[in-house]
């Protein structure tokens, strides 16, 4: 396997950078894409599209902005997995592929043992699954599941706040009487958490269900555990963050920060030609971009076994596995090292950016 | 590095005693005695200048989770609108880490103290840490809602397992002390308590807040943390909140203890609004109580957001957000709120708020026992304390303001009493000696031979506020980094910390605490080398003993 490629071709690593900046350089609007990289190699593409006075986006960001929408237009409320694991005598779980989207969740929140913390210690925890996947919930025994296509999870939830409040719904009297019970059982929670992950929900229900976390706080406590975006993403927004104030879908075009997500989404960038270079970064899994454009001057970043055979590719180590990287955990809701699993001498996403950017000068600044 | 003399400016230091005009001259990143018989490599003349050591910010919340949770809030109030200078990536990028290393340079700030950092996010902290150009930053580690803590005080513990516990969060943390804000307040809040005093109970451990403070306060003293507890007391914000602040200063056992943000309890209840200051009443406490220091967090008329780990307060106030909306995190043990405030000069509370803040700094008497800040960005954002030094240093300044207030504010505080004006040596003392004392740093705050050459020199004129807020020439580590208010580069500051001594077997207990309780390895939350981009990032500061 060739450590760098172009249209399919192996190429010196040396030359290989040298061409990326040229690449870069030379766009009027270049887009940082992809950006599944560990909090370094985040913090080394967004300084690059800076310099370029580009845009940088990262591949999860439709679930990540739709969290993120919700927070800034409305407000949220949060707990770490640990909270949830030890105080959580009600865990409502919200739509299918929570297991997927996190393999670690049922050991984690520990569902099938008691709470540990509280008046509620040591009795057994009330679990609700609404719309799980296949036989998803069967791993945790005496899970209350209700089933809901993912179209219909806005609808329940909403159906639950109104009942919450008393308000009247449109549902015959047996599903009244059911979701009235489930309410009940939400409103005795001593600390309720709602599970959810954004890849299966959309702004308007996240919205319902933390407004029903609002409510629910006037006289108990209720809180939620969000899952993160795929390939690094909650680590990136943070980064992006404390980087430049905002989260991804971001552009430099101006010499500062502008945040967009319709503007600086990297598909519409790409397809509409507004972007006429792009950097993409998958050193996960090495995932495709989703614009369909075939023409752009493409460099890609990403493992060995993902090579295209079109533009310039340069492997990348997979953050944790082949190299040490910092990433945001699941698991505790902070920043951690992982330790290499099975270390290599690839380069990281870091010392890739790195390496390009030593050949890409600082340009004009005012 | 080169020798280089500053010539003939009126050196402000304080810590030296030196009110008087003289030379400065350093090489190698420090101050120097004039060398015999060597002449300067450069001589840079300040003549007509005020000449300090660099400043040092002791409590303002520039990183960390909590900070960064706001800025994704509140995208609307930090939109930026220049482009940068040469050499100085997101230097404009607003609330950015590296706007945040440019703007408290340009101000002659070098050290700024992050009083927040949680042990389970301190790694993000130092992340944050790293990418705050030029100064040097340092952080408090939060204890005091967390249960190892609370279990080991209920169990009666030897103070010895829980100065062990104390020593080494802080070294593994890798921070210069501790910060406990409303003890057991926060536990009690997931309980669903919605209130709790300084003699309320936890429930389940049966401990009250004053136990709590009182068994850190011991540790903190014993092994040899130079930084006091550094205290954020109960009832943050409420009428009345006086009575906690005396009682707490009561039972502070004659140790010394740091309270923070003190404007936000000095609260009385009198007027129709039952809401008055007690500024006055507050400071003479101070000012009999030695053991004591505080900082202010003055509050300055502005749009910003309120950040703190004493969620219990902070869903208290959500309901007077503005813009209408929050975070709210219920972390391991302290987490977070977010809510975002305006404070407004027409808002008869607010305007108490003001007053009582600038009661507290003008009526405690030693200007090493009361600091500068607005609990950034709390009472108003950090870049406001150019403006807060003109109002400490003109009782004219504070009339004109005072007439604009709401008339029946000043019914109920002393401010228009007072004529005192902060010097310029009581400026420094505040800022510089005092702050350096504070932490027990012997090589900053002040411009001695041996001393980290952090060097601020401004050019004195009518706009008092101007002069602080665009320094003529900043040296960080003897390298010249802002000239005529602005960043020419950037350095790269470091992080600051403390190692202090414990018995190892601590270690032991925690890795099976963890275990047990989360089913985690503790390593997950440490801060190691290796996570940092660079392999020099921290610097380590001496403990007391």
């Amino acid at each position: 396997m060739e450590t760098a490629t172009l249209d399919g071709k192996a190429i010196a690593l040396g030359d290989a950078y040298k061409h990326a900046a040229k690449i870069l350089s030379g766009a009027a609007f270049p887009l940082v894409a992809g950006l599944g990289a560990d909090v370094a190699g985040a913090r080394a593409a967004i300084l690059l599209a800076e310099r370029l006075k580009g845009a940088f986006d990262h591949l999860a960001s439709r679930e990540t902005l739709a969290d993120i929408d919700v927070k800034r237009s409305f407000g949220m409320f949060t707990t770490t997995a640990n909270e949830a694991r030890l105080r959580g005598d009600c865990v409502v779980l919200i739509g299918p592929g929570l297991t997927r989207a996190w393999p670690g969740m049922l050991e984690r929140l520990a569902l099938a043992e008691p709470p540990r913390r509280g008046a509620q210690a040591q009795q057994p925890r009330k679990v609700i699954w609404v719309g799980p996947e296949g036989d998803e919930a069967n791993a945790v025994p005496g899970a209350k599941v209700i089933p809901a296509s993912v179209q219909e999870l806005s609808g329940v939830l909403a159906a639950w706040r109104a009942r919450f409040g008393g308000r009247p719904v449109a549902l015959g009297a047996e599903k009244v009487a059911l979701i009235d019970g489930l309410v009940e059982t939400l409103r005795n929670a001593r600390f309720g958490v709602f599970v959810w992950s954004a890849s299966t929900l959309d702004p308007l229900a996240i919205e319902m269900m933390q407004a029903l976390v609002i409510e629910l706080n006037a006289t108990t406590r209720f809180t939620g555990v969000h899952i993160g975006g795929r390939s690094g993403a909650s680590g990136v927004t943070q980064a992006a963050g404390w980087m430049t104030g905002f989260p991804p879908r971001t552009g430099f075009g101006r010499g500062y920060p502008e945040h967009d997500p319709w503007r600086f989404e990297s598909s519409r960038l790409v397809d509409s030609g507004e972007a006429d270079a792009a950097l993409w970064i998958s050193a996960f899994d090495g995932e495709k971009p989703s614009w369909s454009r075939a023409d752009i001057p493409l460099i890609t970043l990403a493992p060995a076994h993902t090579s295209p055979s079109r533009g310039l590719f340069i492997k990348v180590g997979q953050p944790g596995v082949t190299h040490d990287a910092v990433l945001m955990s699941q698991e505790t809701g902070g920043m951690t090292l992982r330790k290499a699993s099975a270390p290599t001498d690839a380069p990281s996403v870091a010392q890739a950016i790195g390496a390009i950017m030593a050949e890409v000068s600082e340009g004009a600044w005012r | 590095m080169a020798l280089t003399v500053l010539r003939g400016g009126h050196i402000v230091d304080p810590a030296t005693g030196q009110d008087a005009i003289g030379d400065v001259w350093f090489e190698d990143g420090r101050i120097v005695e004039r060398p015999e018989g060597r002449s300067a490599d450069h001589e840079i003349d300040v003549s007509g200048h005020i000449v300090m050591a660099g400043a040092i910010d002791i409590h303002s919340h520039i990183a960390g989770g909590n900070v960064n949770t706001a800025r994704l809030l509140l995208p609307e109030l930090h939109r930026a609108i220049r482009a940068r200078l040469a050499d100085t990536p997101l230097s404009t990028a607003k609330w950015s880490s590296y706007e945040t290393g440019r703007l408290y340079a340009q101000m002659g700030f070098t050290t700024v103290v992050e009083p927040a950092m949680a042990p389970h996010h301190a790694l993000q902290t130092h992340l944050e840490f790293n990418d705050v150009p030029i100064i040097d930053k340092g952080a408090l580690t939060v204890l005091g809602n967390d249960d190892f803590l609370l279990g080991m005080l209920r169990d009666g513990e030897k103070d010895g397992a829980i100065n062990d516990y104390v020593a080494q969060t802080v070294e593994n943390t890798r921070s210069l002390g501790l910060k406990c804000i409303n003890p057991g307040g926060v536990e009690a809040f997931k309980e669903n308590m919605r209130a709790f005093g300084l003699d309320d109970v936890v429930p389940f451990y049966g401990l009250t807040s004053r136990q709590i403070f009182q068994a850190l306060q011991k540790s903190t003293q014993a092994v040899g943390i130079a930084h006091p507890l550094h205290l954020h007391m109960n009832n943050l914000g409420l009428a009345g909140n006086i009575d906690t602040a005396l009682a707490t200063i009561d039972a502070a056992q004659g140790l010394p203890l740091h309270l923070a943000h003190v404007q936000f309890y000095a609260y009385g209840k009198e007027g129709k609004n039952g809401f008055s200051s007690a500024g006055a009443l507050f400071a003479e406490k101070v000012n009999a109580n030695p053991n004591v220091s505080v900082d202010v967090g003055q509050v300055m008329f502005s749009d910003t957001v309120t950040i703190s780990s004493d969620v219990l307060k902070q869903f208290n106030s959500l309901p007077g957000a503005i813009p209408k909306k929050g975070a709210i995190f219920d972390g391991d043990a302290n987490g977070g709120g977010i809510v975002p405030y305006a404070y407004k000069i027409s808002n008869y509370y607010n305007a108490i708020q003001w007053a009582a803040g600038l009661e507290l700094f003008l009526l405690i008497d030693n200007p090493e026992q009361v600091f500068f800040t607005t609990d950034h960005p709390n009472g108003g954002p950090f870049t406001t304390y150019p403006e807060l030094f003109a109002l400490l240093m003109s009782a004219d300044l504070r009339a004109q303001h005072l007439a604009r207030l709401p008339a029946d504010v000043l019914e109920h505080t002393t401010l228009p009493s007072i004529s005192r004006e902060y010097t310029l040596y009581e400026i420094a003392q505040m800022s510089r000696s005092g702050a350096a004392k504070l932490f027990g740093f012997v090589d900053r705050g002040r411009l001695s031979p041996g001393a980290v050459a952090d060097i601020a020199v401004y050019k004195p004129g009518r706009d008092v506020a101007g002069m602080f807020r665009r320094a003529a020439l900043v040296f960080k580590d003897g390298a010249l980094v802002v000239r005529d208010g602005q960043v020419s580069h950037y350095t790269r500051g470091k992080t600051l910390h403390i190692r202090p001594r414990y018995d190892q077997q601590i270690t032991n207990r925690l890795d099976s605490y963890y275990d047990d309780l989360y089913g985690l390895p503790r390593s997950i939350f440490d801060v190691p080398d290796a996570a940092l981009p660079h392999k020099d990032a921290f610097a380590e500061v001496p403990c007391r003993i």
